[in-house]
């Protein structure tokens, strides 16, 4: 019956559905993550107010190291700003950082999903690239009204051009088939011959900031394993990701203050 | 009658009632025939299953081959000479955009219908400019993305399109590691635009050795007979084969393993993934060469402060590897590959860069081959250590007068003297007595008259020992004195290569007569043994103490410029040598080839050494002293500093006044 119904529905009203099925279905989502947050604030009223001090101690001298902190991150951005003058250096890209909650995620052999909340109402754009403490989590895929998807690092549809620590030259990172419980886990190809890495010698993988997405220096995670491909040309290997990505509540998105180019796959007719 | 007419005519169709005995003789005919059909339908069904299966397969799938990447070429220390280097290009995937082609020839259609334009294209004219539409806008975003200004060659589109639809289409080629880092991050992983990466040949030192390790030339690939899908549908990405130098003498070692995927294709040849098998494409074997890459450079760059052409070669005394083997003009190998331009082309031509002089050229030695002349006047017996002669400059034969070495007077001489200081009056006189038949067929001996056989092709044979029978058969006149007189000091007729001279000088010093060059190193190569030189002790001491004191001995040709010039000095290197400067009329006047042959160290040679140089200027004076000795000294150098830090010897720093000479 409801598939009669379906094909009886003017074709109009077909395609608005699917065209606004992600902003139709994101309320849903959005529902529980706040009802989530709002367990949490019950749970931390059923705390004694002796705890409840001490945490807010404990958090005034986080902030207070905080302040510290941005005083010198201001101080050092100065002096960068000031060898970049001198030196006639390029600016490096701006991003205004922009902390989401998660609200869900989507993990399964083909791709590898967060879902975050918010979205254009917070200038999120498409390609923007998403960290957390340690490291990349991904880059954001679609972008609702509310919500955006953001693609991980673990996806295999996702890549980006990596560079060993201290390294210059670019590799390629993959995110590999990773199983929904298993070590996230990435690929990496085009490695430099000279560049050796093992389980008991791993080497970090940072971003080489040179494929205009994301920001240099960010880590990717760990090289475990690299072998000569049979052509002599290159190594291939395999990178031991952070299992922190499976269990991530909160995550932050760069959004460039001068957007760069879209990715280049798709051209407009 | 008129019943069945009746019934006839009632209805439409035309109607058979009854049953008629007549029909059951076509029964058996129908049933045979359908048996036939049946029978037939089964034989090709069920028994001819395997050549349908054939058929199918050949018609559904293409097999796409690739080059496997040609193996490294070393120097006996391991250090990379020749490598390849990877070479990306942004590429796309015509079979792809199946769709994206349809819409817009749709869409060009449609604009055509619109507007009534009289000269309507005809519709394969209309879904060439749809791809090439589609291909222009996907390059379009390249551009933009690389900043570059590529346009997308119509003509290639085309034929890409119609022979080689499964392979990807190159849109911008020789991508910086910038710009290959920026597409692999912002090509989607799905895009039919996609970064591809080959391999092209990469030379880390340049020009160095360029005529040794050769160049490649793009050529179709080789597949092996065994390799899957040898019937299919077959398309071939380009590979390279060696063009010259031990890329083309070892192109069968150094060529890597095709490699290939087979795919299924739609009626229309798209592919349809995944493929239905894949072979990894695998490098070729590597090649140790005898080479000393710093013994390479030393030389090279020596020769090349004389601004002249020339050559030098060293090799190991015993084994005969080639430690150096060293030409200018020369060419940066990097501008080969993967094809080198026309006017760069031109532009080495022009120069006479691509000739490899050390086993192409044919060069009168001079008078380093006065140490054969000397060697066969002593085994017939007409020069002994003392034979002495008075020199006053010239040397009369028939009415004619031959100067010595630059018209000095030299007095009374021995042959150790005579040997140093280059006396050709010394030469002329036991020269003719010792007859051209004779120096012939010591020449021969030691192998002047064939081409050496080392591992390089196109080796010339215009190298020439001449005699009166020679002389005579090819129509030059009966063989005069004077042929003789300048035989004896390496001019007239006679013509070798450096590659011949170095490996005479490599057999002088073992004692032996022979030695076979070889540009491939093995560790523990056993050292060359061939027929004895065939001379007493005292006989040949007295030939290398001529050779030492041609170096060491004030008067000597190389004395200025070896152990002079305090820069030049080797400090603890005893050198046996011998200077040449040959003259070659030209119809712009007479021309000089700066020779010098020596071997190392005297008391335990171990390398042996000839280099020339070729005077470019007529009526210059281009001896062998000054441009030939310093090449030498250059590569002695180098290696007997690598000597002394193998054995742990303090390399000196400073040369000692004077070195003592083997007469002191």
């Amino acid at each position: 019956m409801v598939v009669i119904a379906w094909l009886l529905v003017p074709t109009a009203v077909k395609r608005f559905s699917r065209l606004t099925f992600f902003e139709v279905q994101a309320p849903l989502e959005l529902a529980p993550s706040y009802v989530r947050d709002l367990q949490d604030y019950w749970s931390l009223r059923t705390r004694s107010q002796n705890d409840l001090i001490e945490a807010g101690r404990d958090l005034a001298r986080l902030t207070a190291s905080y302040e510290l902190r941005v005083q010198e991150n201001g101080e050092l951005r100065a002096e960068v700003a000031r060898l970049e003058s001198l030196l006639s250096l390029p600016t490096f890209n701006s991003y205004r950082p922009e902390p989401a909650r998660v609200v869900r995620r989507d993990f399964n052999g083909w791709w590898q999903r967060l879902v975050i909340r918010k979205g254009r109402n917070y200038n999120l754009t498409v390609g923007a690239p998403v960290i957390f403490s340690g490291g990349v989590v991904g880059r954001i895929a679609e972008v609702g009204a509310y919500t955006a998807v953001v693609e991980m690092i673990t996806s295999p549809g996702m890549r980006l051009a990596a560079s060993v620590e201290g390294d210059q030259r670019p590799i390629s990172y993959q995110g590999g088939l990773n199983a929904a419980f298993a070590a996230p886990r990435g690929v990496v190809e085009f490695v430099p011959l000279d560049l050796f890495a093992a389980p008991n010698s791993p080497q970090k993988l940072v971003t080489s900031g040179l494929g205009g997405v994301f920001p240099p220096g960010l880590i990717i995670g760990q090289m475990v394993r690299l072998e000569p491909s049979t052509d002599g040309l290159f190594k291939s290997g395999e990178v031991q990701l952070d299992p922190r990505l499976s269990e991530l509540a909160e995550v932050t998105v760069l959004v460039p203050l001068a957007p760069e180019i879209p990715p280049v796959g798709t051209p407009r007719p | 009658m008129a019943d069945t007419v009746a019934e006839r005519g009632g209805g439409l169709f035309e109607a058979y009632k009854g049953y008629n005995p007549r029909v059951i003789f076509f029964y058996p005919v129908v049933l045979l025939l359908l048996a036939v059909l049946a029978g037939g339908l089964a034989y090709r069904q069920l028994l001819r299953t395997e050549i349908y299966a054939e058929r199918e397969k050949v018609q559904n799938q293409r097999r796409i081959l690739v080059p496997g990447p040609r193996g490294n070429i070393y120097d006996r220390e391991g250090q990379l000479l020749v490598g390849n280097r990877p070479r990306f290009a942004v590429v796309l995937y015509l079979d792809e955009l199946r769709s994206e082609f349809r819409r817009e020839y749709l869409k060009i259609r449609g604009a055509y219908r619109e507007s009534g334009d009289k000269d309507l294209p005809n519709a394969t004219q209309m879904e060439q400019i749809a791809r090439f539409t589609v291909v222009d806008r996907y390059l379009r975003v390249i551009n933009k993305a690389l900043g570059r200004t590529g346009e997308v060659d119509a003509p290639a589109l085309t034929r890409h399109f119609r022979s080689q639809l499964l392979l990807p289409f190159t849109l911008l080629d020789d991508l910086e590691p910038a710009e290959y880092a920026r597409l692999l991050e912002q090509l989607p992983v799905t895009s039919p635009l996609q970064v591809y990466t080959s391999s092209t040949r990469s030379y880390p030192f340049g020009a160095a050795a360029a005529h040794t390790l050769g160049s490649v030339k793009i050529d179709d690939i080789d597949v092996a007979e065994d390799f899957p899908g040898a019937d299919l549908k077959t398309f071939k990405m380009k590979g390279t084969t060696g063009r010259d130098g031990l890329e083309a003498q070892y192109d069968s070692v150094l060529q890597g393993e095709t490699g290939g995927t087979i795919y299924r294709v739609d009626p229309a040849g798209y592919r349809i993934e995944p493929p239905l098998a894949r072979h990894v494409p695998v490098q070729g074997k590597n090649i140790t060469t005898s080479l000393d890459i710093d013994l390479q450079l030393a030389a090279e760059a020596r020769l090349l402060e004389n601004e002249m052409a020339g050559t030098a070669i060293a090799l190991d005394v015993h084994t005969g590897e080639v430690l150096t083997l060293a030409n200018v003009p020369s060419y940066d190998l990097n501008e080969t590959s993967p094809r080198i331009s026309t006017a760069k082309f031109q532009e080495i031509e022009e120069q006479g860069g691509w000739l490899n002089r050390a086993i192409q050229g044919a060069y009168a030695p001079g008078s380093s081959f006065k140490i054969l002349t000397a060697l066969a006047g002593m085994r017939s017996g007409w020069v002994n250590p003392d034979s002495e002669v008075d020199c006053n400059g010239y040397y009369r034969v028939g009415n004619r007068l031959f100067p010595c070495h630059d018209g000095h007077a030299h007095g009374k001489i021995k042959l150790a003297e005579a040997i140093a200081k280059s006396c050709n009056v010394f030469f002329y006189k036991h020269g003719i007595e010792t007859t051209p038949e004779v120096i012939a067929t010591e020449a021969r001996r030691f192998g002047f008259d064939q081409r050496t056989g080392v591992e390089l092709p196109n080796e010339t044979r215009r190298m020439l020992v001449p005699d009166p029978e020679w002389k005579k058969a090819t129509g030059r006149g009966p063989w005069q004195p004077g042929d003789t007189a300048n035989f004896s000091i390496g001019q007239g007729f006679l013509d070798v290569t450096p590659m011949q001279m170095a490996t005479f000088t490599a057999s002088f010093a073992r004692g032996q007569t022979r030695t076979t060059p070889t540009l491939i190193y093995q560790p523990n190569r056993k050292p060359q043994r061939t027929e004895a030189i065939g001379l007493p002790a005292a006989q040949y001491d007295a030939l290398v103490l001529g050779m030492e004191e041609c170096v060491s001995m004030p008067g000597g040709t190389a004395y200025r410029t070896l152990t002079q010039m305090a820069s030049m000095r080797i400090p603890g290197l005893r050198i046996a040598g011998k200077t040449g400067t040959a003259q070659k009329q030209t119809p712009a006047g007479i021309i000089n080839f700066a020779w010098f042959i020596c071997f190392a160290p005297v008391e335990n040679p171990q390398i042996a050494i000839a280099v020339m140089v070729e005077g470019d200027t007529p009526g210059e004076e281009t001896g062998g002293g000054r441009y030939a000795v310093p090449v030498a000294q250059a590569i002695l150098k180098t290696w007997w500093q690598k000597q002394q830090r193998a054995t742990g010897t303090p390399v000196a720093t400073s040369a000692p006044a004077a070195v003592p000479t083997a007469r002191d």
